[in-house]
């Protein structure tokens, strides 16, 4: 079994997560945002911007900081994780910009940015370093690219521009970096206390530029023990074991191989790194007065000490005791702790710590799951190939005897065919294909997840303001009919409708009557329907003789009206509920007459209070009752019952009600 | 600078200012004015909030002064007019979604079930402002609620209510000064923290960032100019350091900056 044969597992599995992700990106395109997310007004930004883009880009941070390490400081020991870092930053940054395409609502419009520009806006400025800074990166990893499609030419130009490309790497990435915490720094009041800081951005580049180093380490780790393990292990130490887990489950071996001093110092650098940051971090949160939020131990608080122990203090307790630094298990450990908590931080800053102010918790879909890890995926199966097919992490990986066979040829131009490893590489993934396109179809489908209603930005108070419908008690028994109010000020003209019904009631009703309105029985406009009462009755008690129905409701002998009928009550009682009983969630209250709403409900408080609200006095009968008629009666009749709006404010300056 | 003022004391929650804002709001589609009492979202951009026991307040765009979105938005798609209202251009749009992380008052609405969706936000009828007519809103109030005016103009007369009516009101207008003061105006007799509203001296956020993201240009050529001097001056040393002599030239240099790194192993490499 070939050392490569221990990427297949990974590999297998990252297809298949790309593959999920593949189709949660179709989803999310054709369903849009709403179906496929569990975005909401409530919670705008969510896993794909946090955890994709911040933290994605965060994690690539060691592409500036070996350059630096490496162009700038002349740490020469450094130089052969250049490229590695370069690519992991590549890597980074690409899956960032294509998961930010489709977050954002109009991914056609992701160029926007360049044209049309808000230089006041930290987003705008992200924008540009990460274009930039992934321009960069091309830029320097093309040579590696170019050499192994031998043109020397631009490569050999490429390698003289390095030191400025790298120079001009770096400043934009110490620009991006900190203004991806600068993001956060426009919610004050919404950024939960703990998290928010004037000093964002220093603790984000700071964590950026430490955790970053020991992602480079993580990937070197990765690679060798994928495909190297001599350089970083010994040639004894060879783990029997497939996959990356071997790394960090051979305590007995005391392995010793080349690169392994390097990626100690490397980590060293790191450590220091994240010292300085969890120094910034502690003095900020003192400063700032977060310890009260801390203190007060809330799910938030833990959060906190979680991320921090995890980003900082494990790495470097790690790296500052020997015995671990010298194990690979205490450095692979420093180094996923490092990232893991990178992330976390990230996280906490950009999901977690906007619930508090949202009041709701966002769970990402699954087809948010499945796009960010596809994506994540995608981006690992080109750090694997590259590594594979392209001198990234070794200049002389030909000559490596156990990678050698892998590389002798793609495709072999003599005899026309594709390399057998490659031929069984594209059969297997085909299969996973096969396999995981139509589970994940099935799985994310949009409408088998029907949004769920966040009650976030809903109002605390329930709130019947139309008044959709009424129970409306004309008899006063104590039951009342179901009346479509909301139906009724539509119809009627709905702006100043009320008029019709309320102004109009008569002492002792509540509202008009129905009958003021409803008065014909036989009106094709009415309620009653004559025709149908008629038609039920006769057939309902098998008439023979459909005159007889008309007995059944009107007084025999007397003339058939309104007035002789049955009351509607003698049949209908079952429709009928009592008046007080709360139903259905509209609110169902009585409705008030004008005249009963002013006496009753206007008088009564004007006259407790209205000398101290500086309310005119209610109470006393003549401030409406002119020469006795009321003063909206008056006003009715003078056929004034349209305010006129008016742009002048000294106007309605005086009116006190 | 135009201006609404909001008197919590009369609003009656009735939201005949909601179904104006939506029949003027909403192009082609009528909208389905049954549904009530339902805050902010994407067709509506107005909605009655309740703020107390029988006490409403229109909430919608408050217009600030020195709004957060306007600093946020990366292509420049919203603009605060220097009439008073923040406008949106929904063809810069890219649908980040960055000013609805930046309204303090958690304002702008998106529309989630669109496939190609742009933020919803009141923009003070703009085009009715045009016309020289108020807006939807403040012309459907029934009850005086809402004011339209010059902002000074309803300052001063807000002012001039609470000082003719200290029991009737609390002695504050929200919108006065928080975050460096807002277009529309509340007068209240009680507390708007329901609102969103900070205490009365929380600066404009754009305050905050502002000053610091005028430094970035400066930041970068610095960076990069400290850079190159850090990197000459380390390569100059290693190459004295490894030749014993002065060795200048580019070509010199870089020859021996690859010595010193060979040479150059730290004691830790040799455990």
């Amino acid at each position: 079994m070939g050392a490569i044969d221990r990427s297949r597992l990974l590999k297998d599995v990252l297809w298949l997560l790309a593959f999920a992700g593949a189709v949660a990106i179709a989803f999310r395109l054709w369903f849009g945002l709403g179906p496929t997310t569990n975005l909401s007004d409530a919670v705008p930004w969510g896993l794909w911007k946090i955890l994709n883009m911040v933290a994605g880009v965060a994690l690539s941070t060691g592409g500036f900081t070996v350059g630096f390490l490496v162009y700038v400081l002349s740490r020469e020991r450094f130089r052969p994780l250049v490229k590695p870092a370069i690519l992991v930053a590549f890597l980074g940054y690409g899956s960032s910009v294509f998961a930010l395409m489709l977050d954002i609502g109009l991914p056609h419009r992701i160029w926007h940015p360049i044209f049309m520009w808000n230089e006041r806006s930290f987003l705008f400025e992200v924008a540009w370093c990460v274009m930039l800074y992934f321009t960069v990166t091309i830029i320097e990893l093309s040579p590696t690219l170019l050499d192994r499609l031998r043109l020397r030419g631009v490569s050999r130009f490429l390698h003289r521009i390095a030191f400025w490309v790298v120079i001009v790497g770096i400043s934009l990435s110490s620009l991006h970096h900190s203004s991806l915490g600068s993001l956060f720094l426009v919610t004050p009041e919404r950024l939960h206390p703990l998290w928010f800081t004037p000093r964002l951005p220093w603790l984000f580049i700071l964590s950026a530029m430490g955790a970053g180093l020991m992602v480079v380490v993580l990937a070197k780790l990765l690679y060798a023990g994928l495909y190297d393990p001599a350089s970083v292990f010994g040639p004894t130490a060879l783990p029997r074991r497939r996959g990356v887990c071997a790394v960090a489950e051979e305590p007995s071996a005391r392995p010793r191989g080349p690169d392994l001093p390097m990626l100690r110092q490397l980590s060293s650098v790191a450590a220091g790194v994240l010292g300085v940051y969890l120094v910034v971090k502690l003095v900020d949160l003192w400063a700032t007065g977060a310890v009260d939020a801390l203190t007060a131990w809330t799910w938030e608080s833990y959060l906190y000490v979680g991320e921090t122990v995890t980003l900082a203090i494990v790495p470097i307790v790690l790296v500052a005791v020997p015995r671990a630094r010298r194990s690979l298990v205490g450095l692979g450990a420093a180094a996923s702790a490092a990232a893991i908590g990178l992330v976390w931080n990230r996280v906490d800053v950009g999901i977690f710590g906007y619930f508090r102010d949202a009041g709701v918790a966002y769970v990402p879909s699954l087809a948010e799951w499945a796009l960010s890890l596809g994506v994540i995926a995608a981006a690992g199966l080109v750090f694997l190939y590259a590594s594979e097919y392209l001198p990234i992490f070794d200049q002389i990986w030909r000559q490596r005897e156990s990678v050698r066979g892998r590389f002798v040829s793609v495709f072999d131009r003599t005899s026309g065919v594709w390399s057998p490893i490659l031929a069984a590489g594209l059969y297997r993934t085909t299969l996973i294909a096969v396999l995981a396109v139509p589970l994940a179809w099935v799985a994310l489908y949009p409408p088998y997840h029907p949004r769920a209603q966040t009650d976030a930005v809903a109002p605390p108070l329930a709130l019947d303001v139309a008044r959709t419908s009424l129970k409306v008690d004309g008899d006063r028994n104590a039951l009342g009919v179901t009346f479509p109010h909301a139906d009724h000020q539509r119809r009627l003209g709905a702006k100043d409708s009320c008029v019709n019904c309320h102004h109009l009631a008569l002492p002792n009703d509540h509202a008009t009557p129905c009958s003021r309105c409803h008065r014909g029985m036989e009106r094709p406009t009415d309620l009653f329907d004559h025709a149908a009462h008629f038609e039920r009755v006769a057939v309902k008690d098998h008439l023979r003789d459909a005159n007889d129905a008309c007995v059944r409701c009107h007084e025999p002998g007397r003339p058939k009206t309104a007035r002789t009928a049955k009351a509607c009550l003698e049949c209908h009682r079952a429709d009928m509920r009592p008046t007080r009983e709360p139903s259905g969630g509209h609110g169902l209250a009585t409705a008030m007459a004008y005249r009963a709403a002013l006496h009753r409900t206007c008088i009564g408080c004007h006259r407790a209070r209205a000398e101290e609200a500086g309310r005119p006095k209610l109470g006393d009968c003549s401030h409406c009752h002119e020469q006795g008629v009321s003063a909206v009666l008056r006003a009715r009749a003078a056929g004034v019952t349209e305010r006129s709006p008016t742009l002048a404010v000294g106007a309605a300056g005086g009116a006190g009600l | 600078m135009f201006a609404i003022l909001v008197d919590v004391t009369k609003c009656t929650g009735c939201e005949r200012c909601v179904e104006a804002c939506r029949l003027r709001a909403v192009e082609g589609v009528p909208p389905d004015l049954a549904r009530t009492g339902e805050p902010l979202s994407a067709d509506r951009r107005c909605a009655i909030e309740p703020v107390a026991a029988n006490r409403w307040a229109r909430k919608s765009c408050l217009h600030c002064l020195e709004p957060a979105c306007v600093a946020a938005c990366l292509v420049g798609g919203l603009t605060k007019t220097p009439e008073g209202p923040v406008i949106y251009d929904q063809d810069k749009c890219i649908g980040c979604r960055y000013c609805m992380l930046a309204c303090p008052h958690h304002v702008p609405r998106y529309e989630w079930d669109r496939r190609l969706p742009f933020v919803v936000k009141c923009d003070m009828c703009w085009e009715r402002l045009g016309q020289g007519r108020v807006p939807a809103c403040v012309e459907a109030c029934p009850h005086e609620a809402l004011r339209f005016g010059d902002r000074r103009e309803l300052l001063a007369a807000a002012h001039d209510l609470i000082a003719r009516a200290p029991r009737r009101y609390l002695p504050r207008v929200w919108g006065e000064h928080e975050w460096g003061g807002t277009c529309v105006l509340y007068l209240s007799d009680v507390d708007l923290g329901v609102l969103d509203f900070p205490d009365a001296g929380a600066p404009p956020i754009p305050a905050l960032t502002d000053p610091m993201i005028e430094k970035t240009p400066f930041v970068g050529a610095g960076v990069a100019v400290g850079l190159w001097a850090l990197g000459a001056i380390i390569a100059r040393r290693n190459a004295v350091m490894a030749a014993g002599g002065r060795v200048t030239g580019p070509d010199g240099i870089a020859r021996l900056r690859d010595e010193a790194g060979q040479e150059e192993e730290g004691p830790d490499g040799r455990d």
